[in-house]
């Protein structure tokens, strides 16, 4: 048999952050949210920090090092040549090409990461909880393991507009 | 959201999350009126002749432009110039409102990234078909070949290559990635199943979910750390095209900062231009207001002042160094001689007409914001024109010196990238929400 969630809609979003705090008081296990934009309080509340910048550091440093490389490798060790009379290893006129590729390989291998770990492709099967949640509607999912009724309960008080139990389908 | 009594509203109207969906959407929604089709009819004429411009270059060589020995980089070069400017207005508007916090970019924004992206296309056309023989442009990628070559890091020219490369794939990303959300709207407001699957395989099954909004942000605010530095260092690295060289003219320190606040200036006057347009044809004044354009307009005067700065260093600079070649270029070609036109059709476009705007009454008038916007971008065209051509027909030696005029060639190629440019944001505001959906439900509040 699927396993069904808690899901209370919300058109209003300070109404939903309500029910949102209501729920993390009583340490109730929330499953995610889903709405037609990102609401910065919602997001503090309710996800964790990114570890991309960090990543993104590691990616910057690995582009630099890498095109220096390249660049040391090229000027100096394989095809030496002198333009007018220029010192072979002329290190100036490398930090342009370094502040570049470390923009670029930062930016591709972010994007990759993200593709990754949030599994957004093109072309990935749209599976979506209701078409109202790009349009107005916020849905908050709730796993009903810990106290169904007391959790309804809670929800109703904040606000929500409707509370159902349906399979998840996303 | 805190709504301040000193905040003007983003957006005008009582409006719930669902009419702003139905609102942006109508253009995309809805069949075309016929200015649109009267624009693309206009764009492809134009893009014909470009492709005219372009064959004949291609096929007879650059004989066919306008070049001399002394003039070697002539119209391509002052359009390639002008068109990045221009492409530099879509990715700042992003960035540096984001970094101040600007909300009121969010209405803007998307239309200006569009913008970004078919401008920095046009402009790497110029140096591509300038090669001579652009079916050979993988040769300025460092890669292992059979002709045991590496390509020249010292060189400027190299620099663009990469600057160039990178921005127009960081403009195309940061473009994408903010209407995904904007996507998958449409896809489950389409009706029929071409659209739905169309825009379904483009916004990359985006559910809404609070996590992937979370890491969407993350990633997005990276971009957006990492474009800042990117969009200066791009025209930067353009003046130091110029300014690497020994020419009278163009060997000055101040030409990167002036190249930057000129291309942040010509771009931001073409986003007022497009700004006006769309917000007429789509009667989306509730979402671009009246304020919008104000403060467009407020950061067009500041950079009318900063440019007109940058003028008066230049010339002062050129008097101050004593050197009778600087002097020559500056007092004699540009301001009295045989290039002084243009040059005071820069000076009057770019530094005078634009203080119109101290004054609200100018600022609050469309058709005044609509005839400086234009008005601007001409005087940046000339801004271009002037550095290049003055410096290189007029140099060290009057035995070199020439006169310089396009070709027929020369105008069809500059007259093909319009064509590429309307067409491409004609395309943009048919399939594709003008203006971000998802931010303005964000920062609805705001204000109101």
């Amino acid at each position: 048999m699927a396993y069904k969630h808690i899901i209370a809609t919300f058109k209003d979003e300070t109404v939903l952050l309500k029910a949102l705090t209501r729920l993390q008081e009583n340490k109730v296990n929330l499953v995610d949210i889903y709405g037609p934009f990102a609401n910065h309080d919602i997001l503090k509340k309710f996800t964790r920090e990114s570890r991309l910048p960090y990543m993104a550091v590691l990616y910057g440093l690995i582009s630099m090092v890498s095109i220096f490389a390249l660049m040391y490798y090229t000027s100096v060790i394989d095809y030496p040549i002198s333009y007018g009379g220029k010192p072979i290893f002329s290190f100036p006129p490398m930090v342009v090409i370094m502040f570049l590729v470390t923009i670029l390989g930062t930016t591709i291998l972010s994007v990759l990461t993200f593709h990754g770990r949030a599994f957004l492709f093109p072309g990935k099967p749209t599976k979506i909880i209701d078409p109202s949640v790009t349009d107005d509607t916020f849905y908050l999912v709730v796993d009903q393991n810990y106290n169904p009724d007391e959790i309804k309960v809670w929800l109703e008080e904040s606000g929500a507009d409707e509370i159902m139990e349906k399979e998840l389908n996303t | 959201m805190i709504a301040s009594s000193i905040r003007w509203p983003l957006v005008q109207g009582e409006k719930s999350y669902s009419d702003i969906s139905k609102e942006l959407t109508a253009p995309n929604e809805t069949k075309p009126a016929l200015w649109w089709y009267i624009g693309m009819s206009l764009g492809t004429i134009m893009l014909a002749f470009g492709g005219w411009a372009f064959y004949q270059s291609l096929t007879i060589g650059l004989g066919t432009w306008g070049l001399t020995n002394s003039v070697g980089w002539g119209w391509d070069i002052i359009n390639f110039v002008w068109w990045i400017g221009i492409g530099h207005a879509g990715t700042a508007f992003t960035i540096f409102f984001l970094v101040f916090r600007q909300k009121w970019a969010a209405s803007i924004n998307r239309a200006a990234e569009a913008m970004t992206v078919f401008a920095v296309m046009c402009a790497a056309l110029f140096p591509l078909l300038h090669m001579g023989r652009p079916w050979l442009a993988f040769f300025i990628m460092p890669y292992p070949n059979t002709r045991l070559l590496w390509v020249n890091f010292n060189s400027p020219l190299l620099w663009d290559v990469f600057a160039i490369s990178t921005y127009l794939l960081m403009s195309i990303t940061l473009w994408y990635f903010g209407m995904i959300p904007d996507l998958a709207t449409m896809r489950d407001r389409a009706t029929n199943k071409i659209s739905k699957a169309i825009y379904g395989f483009f916004s990359m099954g985006w559910d809404g979910s609070m996590i992937s909004y979370n890491r969407y942000e993350n990633l997005t605010r990276l971009l957006g750390g990492l474009a800042a530095p990117l969009v200066i260092s791009v025209h930067t690295i353009v003046a130091l095209d110029f300014s690497i060289s020994i020419l009278p003219g163009w060997h000055a320190t101040i030409l990167p900062p002036y190249f930057f606040v000129g291309a942040i200036f010509s771009g931001f006057a073409m986003v007022l231009t497009i700004m006006i347009l769309m917000r007429s044809a789509f009667k989306i004044k509730d979402f671009i207001t009246d304020k919008h354009l104000d403060s467009i307009a407020n950061v067009l005067k500041f950079g009318s002042l900063v440019i007109g700065l940058a003028y008066a260093i230049e010339i002062f600079i050129a008097w101050y160094s004593g050197v009778e070649y600087e002097i020559y270029t500056f007092f004699r070609a540009r301001i009295s001689g045989s290039f002084s036109t243009a040059f005071w059709i820069m000076v009057i476009c770019n530094a005078i007409i634009p203080q119109v705007f101290w004054f609200k009454k100018a600022r609050r008038n469309i058709w005044t914001l609509f005839a400086v916007s234009i008005i601007i971008n001409i005087g940046m065209w000339y801004e271009r024109f002037i550095i290049l051509i003055s410096s290189l027909a007029e140099d060290f030696l009057p035995s070199s010196w020439t006169h310089y005029s396009p070709t027929l060639v020369d105008i069809g190629v500059f007259v093909g990238t319009f064509g590429i440019f309307i067409c491409g944001m004609l395309l943009f505001i048919r399939f594709i929400p003008i203006i971000a959906i998802n931010e303005i439900k964000a920062y609805k509040k705001h204000g109101n």
